[in-house]
């Protein structure tokens, strides 16, 4: 995502001393690692950091450090696994062979932030031997490589993106005809003509300003009306030809859009400037016409940049559903084909953790599956031999063997993206109701005009024609027409500065106008990492041992108190568990030193034993063998270190904060007490969360809700605004229309600060705008407005509303120490 | 009066090379990447060895 489109103020472009060099992630001093980048020693949390700081550091590319403004995000472990895309059959769904005989592809990358990894992508993958061309399209996230295929295979344009830290998946060749490339190369040739045109078309207009008022010769003057009318073509016929395209669209389907009042008054002003040209009339306007439209296409061209910079839809589907599969073939043995190879009636083979490939039907026995991405339900669902399985759903406890039923586009999972795109192509509502507003305008300027000619027809014929034109010209619907656009655009560009991502331009306006923020508890108010807080173990036991037996068991599982264990037992001696099982929302299970050990909940650990003394151990994990237990572990949140700030720093705004959590009432309540809030419900499952919010909504509220997991998706999905975190799961980001990309609460209350200065300015522009024209159109109408004053006129007034829209977040400086402090 | 015979007519052949110059630009690409050019003069000189391997790359120009 463009994280960064302007240069942020945040200072951590370099890692402090106790955070990951690479990632910025506070280390774990047990489990740090260090390299060596570039003479000076540097601290890493994870493997996979530090083999991608010293990747970039071997490409020569270390100047990355110096130039983002964002930290990278964690690199994952640089896998041994041979690339399932050397397969030509797989190779060739991705890849394009060019007239010129380059191939070309298109990459999505995960993990860009900032423009620094523009550039370190750029010079990476364009310094292998035969790439001819290299773009990284930052807000799309995705990149486009020209290259020779014979002199670099696919997998190693692949292998030097993940070994620098990101994440990097082939599109389907069809992404390559980029439908928005185009529009946007179209928009800015326009937007230019109509600029030059309008430019050229003053200059030649003030010289007949001033001849009028100097007496001039009517050969010169009808030289530079010429002029005007060469210089003013192009732009009618050209630049504003989406406005012709638009009326006749809706007029074919017999509608009256917005776009027909703009091309008539278009139209007309060009044609009767055109008959006074010809009849060596009194007046023209062909620089009116021309700053029309070139006002005009400004305003439309902001609002497709920030409809541009919205995340694609289509890409989270590649994100979700897998690649690549494991194919059954007939004599048994497994063949790794893409996903897209697969066809109805294959089998495949899911190994445990992997997701499916197709929606399908179960054939193996059974298996428990993640299916959060559709229930948001985080907790696994257990499926038996002939139950459906759709794609995208995790297996947790399998190996599954699923029998092909729907693949691609006909699947559950791309008829969710597809919904979801549907709803994001639609513009802004704002914006739309912005050029509704502009086009009412329009009609009503169009029937005074039409009255204006009628009236002075009565009185003086003669004057008819030039009074109605300048009531046509010197009404400005331009600036109501860029009164939203210049706005929102700036206000999206300050906040992606200051790390937080508006995917939806509407929650500019719904975050102003917030009531209520609601909290979901977990890795939102508290840093995601769990920590152990203490052990009890059994007498006679010391507590590092009994840590050092847990580990063994838990060292394998990926879920958070497992790794909060295994991290806490970092510095002891290792030891091996033997037949480590996970049961799934349960605990684990193995042998360490020839004991049977259990580790999880109470009632699993101690389920062989005839103890049953657990209340008081409720959220603990307990470490149990077959004649009890032998140790509780204790684990412990620790609160964001901003959360504090934040949640002050938005009651201060007046918003009434609240806590919506699935955890026991003990541990909410601690962290309401810590944080100052007085309203928060605990053990909330997600559809008693979306309740609440409903409730809420019900009582008039407009609800703020920050979560980040994945069984938050729904629940933020029923919110006014949505706000996830930016490490949060990926359905969540999906669904919400705010991201905090830099992880920072207290990005919160200053964006809604700016949101509603952003309104306030857009109000102004409005009035502004009405409050003109009410007093100029009159005046016209009376035939008193000159056509030099009209044009005047009509381009200060829209200059004035851009330069407002300018103001926004111009105490930027102020606003962020304010928040950080 | 006459100049203007002369430079209005320059004028406007200068306009339409303008024109030209940037419609060549925006079709090859320019303007598509509004983000990284702006980080150039921060970067330091590149390698020299790296800088030769990407002589024949030139990620940037993409002359057709």
């Amino acid at each position: 995502m463009n994280a960064a489109a302007v240069a942020t103020a945040r200072p951590h472009a370099a890692a402090p001393a106790h955070a990951c060099w690479h990632c910025g992630e506070r280390l774990d001093p047990a489990a740090t690692r260090y390299a060596d980048i570039a003479g000076v020693r540097r601290p890493f949390c994870c493997p996979g950091c530090s083999a991608a700081a010293e990747w970039i550091d071997r490409l020569g590319l270390g100047a990355y450090y110096r130039l983002r403004d964002q930290p990278a995000a964690r690199a994952a472990e640089p896998s041994a696994a041979p690339s399932p895309w050397a397969r030509p059959e797989l190779a060739r769904h991705v890849v394009r062979t060019r007239e010129d005989g380059r191939s070309e592809v298109c990459v999505l990358v995960d993990g860009m932030r900032c423009s620094a990894c523009v550039w370190l992508i750029e010079r990476a993958v364009g310094a292998l031997p035969g790439v001819a061309a290299v773009q990284v399209n930052a807000a799309a996230r995705r990149a486009r490589i020209e290259w020779d295929a014979t002199r670099t295979p696919l997998p190693a344009l692949l292998d030097t993106l993940t070994r620098a830290g990101y994440g990097a998946r082939p599109l389907d060749a069809q992404a390559l005809d980029d439908a928005r490339r185009d529009e946007s190369h179209a928009a800015q040739k326009r937007l230019l003509v109509a600029g030059l045109g309008a430019m050229q078309a003053m200059m030649y207009a003030v010289a007949l300003y001033i001849g009028a008022f100097d007496g001039m010769d009517a050969v010169t003057r009808d030289f530079f009306r010429w002029l005007g009318f060469l210089v003013a073509t192009p732009v009618v016929l050209y630049a504003a030809q989406p406005f012709f395209a638009g009326a006749w669209r809706t007029l074919r389907a017999r509608r009256l859009g917005m776009d027909v009042p703009v091309a008539l008054a278009i139209a007309l002003i060009y044609a009767a400037s055109l008959v006074e040209a010809l009849r060596g009339g009194a007046e023209v306007y062909f620089d009116s016409v021309s700053m029309f439209v070139f006002f005009l296409l400004a305003g439309r061209y902001l609002e497709m940049r920030a409809r541009h910079r919205a995340g694609d839809v289509t890409d989270a589907l590649a994100r979700l559903a897998p690649a690549c599969a494991d194919r059954v073939r007939t004599d048994g043995a497994l063949e790794r084909v893409g996903a897209i190879e697969l066809v109805p009636g294959d089998r495949v083979h899911v190994a445990e953790g992997a997701a499916v490939p197709a929606d399908g039907v179960l054939e193996s026995d059974a298996c428990r599956v993640d299916e959060a991405l559709l229930t948001g339900e985080s907790e696994p669902v257990a499926k038996r031999r002939g139950d459906a399985l759709v794609a995208g759903s995790v297996v947790v406890e399998g190996p599954a063997r699923v029998a092909v039923e729907r693949v691609g586009a006909d699947t559950v999972l791309a008829g969710i993206v597809a919904l979801t795109a549907r709803a994001q192509a639609a513009r802004p509502r704002l914006a739309a109701a912005g050029e509704r507003a502009a086009a009412r305008f329009v009609a009503r300027v169009l029937a005074l005009t039409a009255l204006t000619a009628l009236l002075w027809s009565l009185v003086d014929p003669a004057r008819a024609f030039t009074a109605s034109l300048a009531v046509l010209v010197v009404s400005c619907p331009c600036a109501f027409a860029l009164a939203v656009p210049a706005a929102i655009t700036r206000a999206l560009a300050v906040l992606a500065g200051r790390g937080v991502l508006v995917v939806r331009p509407d929650a500019v306006e719904a975050l102003a106008a917030a009531t209520h923020v609601v909290f979901d508890k977990t890795g939102t108010l508290t840093d995601p990492a769990l920590a152990l807080d203490r052990i009890d173990a059994r007498a006679g036991l010391a507590p590092d041992a009994a840590l050092a037996l847990a580990a063994a068991l838990a060292r394998g599982s990926r879920h958070p108190v497992a790794q909060a264990i295994a991290a806490a037992a970092a510095t002891l001696p290792l030891r091996q568990a033997e037949d480590a099982v996970a049961r799934a929302g349960l605990g684990l299970e193995g042998v360490v030193d020839g004991r049977r050990l259990r580790l999880g909940r109470p009632d699993f650990a101690l389920a062989g034993a005839a103890e049953a003394a657990l209340d008081a151990r409720a959220d603990a994990v307990v470490l149990a063998d077959a004649s009890g237990a032998l140790a509780t572990l204790h684990f412990a949140e620790r609160p964001r270190a901003d959360a504090g700030a934040a949640v002050a720093a938005l009651r201060a705004q007046g918003l009434t904060v609240e806590i919506l959590s699935g955890d026991a009432p003990a541990k909410v309540e601690a962290l309401a007490a810590t944080l100052g809030i007085t309203r928060w419900h605990a053990r909330q499952r997600p559809q008693d969360k979306l309740a609440r919010l409903e409730a809420l909504r019900r009582g008039g509220a407009r609800v703020v809700m920050v979560g980040d997991g994945v069984n938050d998706a729904p629940v933020l999905a029923g919110a006014d605004v949505a706000v996830s975190l930016g490490h949060g799961a990926e359905l969540a980001q999906a669904t919400s229309a705010i991201v905090l990309s830099g992880e920072h609460l207290d990005a919160l209350p200053a964006a809604r600060r700016l949101a509603q200065q952003t309104l306030r300015v857009l109000r102004q522009n409005q009035r502004w705008a009405t409050a003109y024209n009410f007093a100029v159109v009159p005046v016209a109408a009376l035939g008193f407005v000159p056509p030099w004053l009209a044009a005047i006129g009509m381009s200060a007034s829209s200059l004035l509303v851009i330069l407002n829209a300018l103001r926004i977040g111009r105490r930027r400086d102020a606003h962020a120490r304010e928040a950080i402090a | 009066m006459n100049v203007l015979v002369v430079l209005i007519p320059l004028s406007i052949i200068l306009m339409v090379g303008a024109g030209a110059a940037f419609f060549w630009a925006v079709n090859h690409r320019q303007f598509d990447d509004m983000d990284t050019p702006r980080l150039l003069p921060l970067t330091e000189d590149p390698p020299p060895e790296a800088a030769t391997s990407r002589d024949d790359a030139a990620p940037q120009d993409d002359a057709p």
